[in-house]
């Protein structure tokens, strides 16, 4: 029984590092932008079937499956951006939910166009991927642990602690703050804010297909429901943590993994999602400023 | 007419009742990724009053509207004061807590010898009220829209009311609302009541077309169409979330040229278009335009 509890936390533990990556790079465009980005999702999952293609034709090793997943992420967030979050003049108060409204429903429009791009390229229901470690799990006393899991625990924290330093240690932090401060002033003095945020987006796909990477390598496998999947946990776990707070993403996506690894052990898989879901609602309706800013009793004010 | 045009015709009036439970929403300042569920809400209870109950349609569409209300007012109680996307975060969980309740739904009784009623992931099977009676396809799709045609004598009544001014007015700024002694809660929770309502009556119907539904049916994708149908056809008028349906589902689907890329067509088309009209095809300036080019017409 503290065996399979143990056993569970760690699984959750693990499962929570993929979510935080993917809530990460949310975090780091609404926190900067102010908009929801939906395509997130499928543009890494085009980067994952970028790969898979790679994959396919030429038997490519780790390192460029995992270059080829970020590069395709990215160049599809790029095109994002520009269709649906440059035109729409992010962060101005006064267009304001309209604005925010229609970049939101035109990332959608964008994620249904990848998503058939990528259907259309590898049209199978499902494809497999080559893992990133062959052998046999970690045995620690009676726990095992994978080392995919392991790997994709350091990439989360590996990337929580690159983004604090580049966010608090570099100009072009400093840069991405003013713009998060005061998007008037930090123009005023000479900050090119579409360049911040074009910055912003690219470094949050590159996030996403570092994430999609370790993910599909993990499963083994790559099937359409990727997109749909890395948006809505991304998401997810960004709500629990708290809307626009980095280190709320990190706590939110590990919540949301060990969330689901016990209600999944206890309950079976569809109770898992309902439980989750659950948590989700509660967490929104009655601290909607999420996990972390509870965790620090410091309530911060649910605007959006 | 072949079956064909008559099964896209009357999907883009079923469907229009999604759009414009979420447009409700939207006038009011509200984003919703949710109303999925009170269409689902609807299919279920309509389809178990006629299929298990032997209630008469209408009777089962009024059921159908009051649960849908019920169910919508509940989801809106607790999370209405949240704005943005916190609101349409907190919709989207309790749409997706619907669907699962759904595959978790199991309810059956044995008419003529056979199993009827929801059975989980299964779905629900044999809700076959209409065709029972013997009603034709183009019947049916004549029903639907004289429904949808009333639905929308009434938006066009309200918009011309106080109450319609009113529920503007909370949407566009829910302060200056308070200030000027609106209730923008209660206004906001009436709204989502009624969007659920209409969302249900979409259902109802939907479930009767098509004779069988699957909680899958009533996924997020369903619920962000309707939400892009309202946006892309204009938040002016309730004509716009009709544009919005029929430019999917008309044009793209029944003029099967994109075939295979119409979601590469649409999703780029719907891009560029809110690029251009943030509010839609049809926003409030154009309609304010229209209202006065017909008003100096008719003088």
């Amino acid at each position: 029984m503290l065996v399979d509890l143990i056993q569970n936390t760690l699984d959750g533990l693990m499962l929570g590092s993929a979510y935080a990556l993917l809530a990460l790079g949310f975090t780091l465009i609404f926190g900067v932008l102010r908009r929801a980005n939906l395509a997130y999702g499928p543009a890494i999952m085009l980067g994952a079937y970028a790969a898979t293609w790679v994959s396919l034709r030429f038997h490519a090793g780790f390192l460029v499956l995992a270059l080829v997943t970020i590069a395709g992420a990215m160049l599809a967030g790029a095109y994002v951006e520009r269709l649906c979050f440059a035109p729409h003049g992010a962060r101005q108060s006064r267009s304001g939910d309209a604005a925010a409204i229609a970049a939101m429903v035109g990332s959608f429009a964008l994620w249904m166009q990848l998503e058939e791009l990528a259907t259309l390229w590898l049209p199978k229901h499902l494809y497999s991927f080559p893992p990133l470690y062959d052998g046999p799990p970690l045995a620690l006393g009676p726990f095992t642990l994978r080392v995919e899991y392991l790997a994709m625990l350091a990439c989360a924290a590996a990337a929580g602690f690159g983004l604090h330093r580049l966010l608090y240690r570099t100009r072009f932090g400093l840069a991405v703050r003013a713009v998060v401060d005061h998007v008037d002033a930090a123009r005023l003095v000479g900050i090119n804010v579409p360049r911040v945020f074009m910055l912003v987006f690219a470094l949050a796909s590159a996030l996403g297909g570092l994430a999609g990477y370790l993910i599909v390598a993990a499963h083994e496998q790559v099937t359409p429901m990727l997109g749909m999947w890395s948006t809505l946990k991304g998401m997810i776990a960004m709500m629990l943590g708290g809307l626009g707070s980095l280190p709320g993403a990190v706590v939110g996506g590990l919540a949301l993994g060990l969330i689901e690894a016990h209600s999944q052990w206890l309950a079976g898989p569809q109770y898992r999602d309902l439980i989750a879901y659950l948590v989700l609602f509660a967490l929104l309706a009655l601290r909607p400023s999420g996990l972390w800013a509870l965790a620090r009793r410091r309530p911060e004010p649910a605007a959006a | 007419m072949d079956e064909y045009a008559l099964g896209v015709l009357t999907n883009i009036g079923l469907f229009s009742f999604l759009a414009l439970s979420a447009y409700l929403l939207l006038v009011a300042g509200e984003m919703s990724f949710g109303q999925q569920a009170f269409f689902g809400v609807g299919a279920y209870a309509a389809g178990i009053g006629t299929a298990m109950w032997g209630l008469p349609l209408p009777v089962a569409c009024v059921v159908a509207m009051a649960l849908g209300a019920a169910a919508a007012w509940l989801v809106g109680l607790p999370t209405l004061r949240l704005r943005g996307l916190y609101f349409a975060m907190a919709t989207l969980a309790a749409a997706e807590m619907f669907r699962i309740l759904f595959e978790l739904f199991h309810y059956q009784r044995t008419i003529d010898g056979e199993p009827v009623g929801p059975d989980g992931t299964q779905g629900f099977r044999g809700i076959r009220w209409v065709l029972e009676r013997g009603i034709e396809q183009e019947t049916y799709l004549a029903i639907v829209l004289t429904v949808l045609a009333a639905v929308l004598v009434v938006f066009a009544v309200l918009e011309r009311t106080r109450l319609g001014a009113t529920v503007r007015m909370v949407g566009e700024d829910p302060e200056l609302a308070a200030v000027l002694g609106v209730n923008v809660d209660r206004v906001k929770l009436a709204v989502a009541a009624a969007a659920g309502a209409l969302a249900a009556l979409g259902g109802a119907l939907y479930a009767h077309h098509n004779t069988y539904i699957e909680p899958r049916n009533f996924d997020i994708m369903l619920g962000v169409h309707s939400l892009a149908y309202a946006l892309i056809g204009g938040l002016g008028t309730a004509f716009g979330p009709l544009l919005g349906v029929a430019l999917d589902i008309g044009l793209l689907e029944s003029t099967r040229v994109f075939r295979g890329y119409r979601m590469i067509v649409f999703g780029g088309l719907v891009a560029a278009l809110l690029i251009w009209r943030p509010r839609g095809l049809l926003d409030e300036t154009v309609v304010n335009r229209i209202a006065r080019a017909l008003r100096r017409g008719s003088a």
